[in-house]
């Protein structure tokens, strides 16, 4: 067995696991962090994707001992208690999704795209998702949410949340 | 997966001792994007895992006195991000592009890349291009040697047991040298190549003419391969569209590929001259551009 310890969404985890458990095993079956999505199982879908010291990586690919001492967010942590992040709010909004498999993995790789390039081309983020595979929406609605997401990121905290708002009326809700 | 057992490196040094305990049953971890995949699907795994991961002395990428060196374990996009390299190698930062997709290039790393020795491997054809040189340490010390002389064979180097691949070296008379990597798949991302070509090249005082250049194919031989009767075609010529053209043409002959179920042999061939035209007019344009940097 081997002992790990990761700072998940903030909180310090630790949990004692056979060596061939990966980190997507970990966060699922030890820590109850469902919300990443068991796919593939070999890099390709992205529907495993955390961010894990600033950077998305596919959690199936990596076993929960490299990941001891580091810092993961998993989709749990993106929105906080008052409010989702302003890109799950534009996808929930817009229809980005639609079976929503694929989002938690869609919003993280987004997010780090977001962090490190906050307006962001339509070929940045294509290229900044190519690992996410959506079989439902064809992908335009996503593309578009992700630059809603930035553009409304971009401005001040007041306006943001201003913009927040118009943009939940403008589709209905 | 079916269980092995599992020790981290603290760095290159333990590695090689941890590989010299365990021999033949030990498995070698650096970014995991190819050994994960098969540690799943083997009903004979290995007795340990030796993590790598972990050494500090195998990662980085900087200028030293011999030139760049990158670290083994300097994952795809640490090398797209290094601003040293966008600088002096920008065929690298291509290479590093067209790997898989963001999250499975943050993990897997170039020396990981090298040694899986599969023929289309995206990072070979531009480093064989800059002529780099690897540096290997084993329970003897280490040797440096040329990058090809690593490749043997599809999933075969001529690292011997124990051994462990430290670093990769582009000299210092080719920092700076103007070359250029492109790669077709059947799409733009998360694709294998059906051909991946890099060329460099130098032009000579009258910037007429070329100097030394490099070609280097992949995904069309065992091993990714240099096209030495195109680059002696090429080397003091007037750089012309027609002499490019031609210098396609005589590499796809230097190929062997295989028909498989990605593309006929046929169709790579035409890749080649397709592919090897457009890197050296890519290669030239930069080498004309820098020419008008230094000028200013």
């Amino acid at each position: 067995m081997t002992d790990v310890t990761i700072t998940v969404n903030g909180s310090v985890r630790s949990a004692s696991v056979p060596p061939e458990t990966t980190l997507l095993k970990l966060l699922r079956d030890y820590f109850q962090l469902t919300g990443t999505k068991l796919g593939c199982d070999v890099g390709d879908c992205g529907a495993c994707t955390v961010i894990v010291d600033g950077m998305a990586v596919n959690a199936c690919l990596m076993l929960a001992a490299q990941a001891d001492g580091r810092q993961v967010l998993t989709i749990e942590g993106l929105a906080t208690k008052d409010r989702l992040h302003p890109l799950q709010k534009v996808f929930e909004e817009s229809g980005a999704l639609q079976c929503g498999f694929c989002g938690p993995g869609m919003l993280l790789s987004a997010k780090a795209l977001l962090d490190d390039n906050p307006d962001p081309s339509s070929h940045d983020i294509r290229d900044a998702l190519a690992g996410n595979l959506c079989r439902c929406t064809g992908y335009s609605k996503v593309v578009e949410a992700v630059q809603d997401a930035a553009r409304i990121m971009r401005k001040p905290q007041t306006e943001e949340a201003r913009q927040l708002e118009m943009h939940g009326q403008r589709h209905g809700r | 997966m079916k269980s092995f057992g599992y020790v981290a490196a603290r760095d290159s040094r333990h590695a090689i001792a941890l590989l010299a305990e365990h021999g033949a049953t030990a498995k070698i971890l650096a970014g995991g994007t190819d050994l994960l995949v098969e540690l799943k699907d083997t009903q004979r795994p290995p007795g340990v895992v030796v993590d790598i991961s972990r050494a500090q002395d195998l990662k980085g990428i900087s200028l030293t006195e011999v030139g760049l060196r990158i670290g083994a374990l300097a994952t795809h996009g640490e090398i797209m991000r290094s601003a040293v390299i966008r600088d002096l190698c920008p065929a690298l930062v291509e290479a590093a592009h067209s790997i898989g997709a963001v999250q499975t290039r943050n993990l897997g790393t170039i020396g990981g890349n090298l040694m899986t020795c599969v023929p289309s491997m995206d990072s070979g054809p531009a480093l064989i291009a800059l002529e780099a040189q690897v540096t290997v340490a084993g329970p003897d010390g280490q040797r440096r040697m040329p990058l090809s002389d690593l490749f043997v064979g599809p999933r075969r180097t001529s690292l011997v047991g124990g051994e462990l691949l430290v670093e990769i070296v582009i000299p210092k008379p080719n920092l700076g040298k103007p070359a250029a990597f492109q790669k077709f798949g059947l799409r733009k991302g998360q694709a294998l190549a059906l051909v991946n070509v890099a060329a460099s090249l130098w032009l000579d005082r009258d910037r007429t003419a070329f100097v030394a250049p490099r070609i280097a194919l992949g995904a069309v031989a065992p091993t990714v391969i240099r096209a030495p009767r195109a680059e002696a075609f090429l080397d003091g010529r007037a750089v012309t569209p027609e002499a490019m053209d031609e210098a396609g043409r005589i590499a796809a002959t230097e190929a062997k590929p295989i028909s498989d179920f990605r593309a006929s042999a046929d169709y790579r061939r035409d890749l080649i001259a397709v592919l090897v035209k457009r890197t050296l007019a890519t290669a030239y344009e930069r080498a004309t551009a820098t020419s008008k940097e230094r000028v200013s």
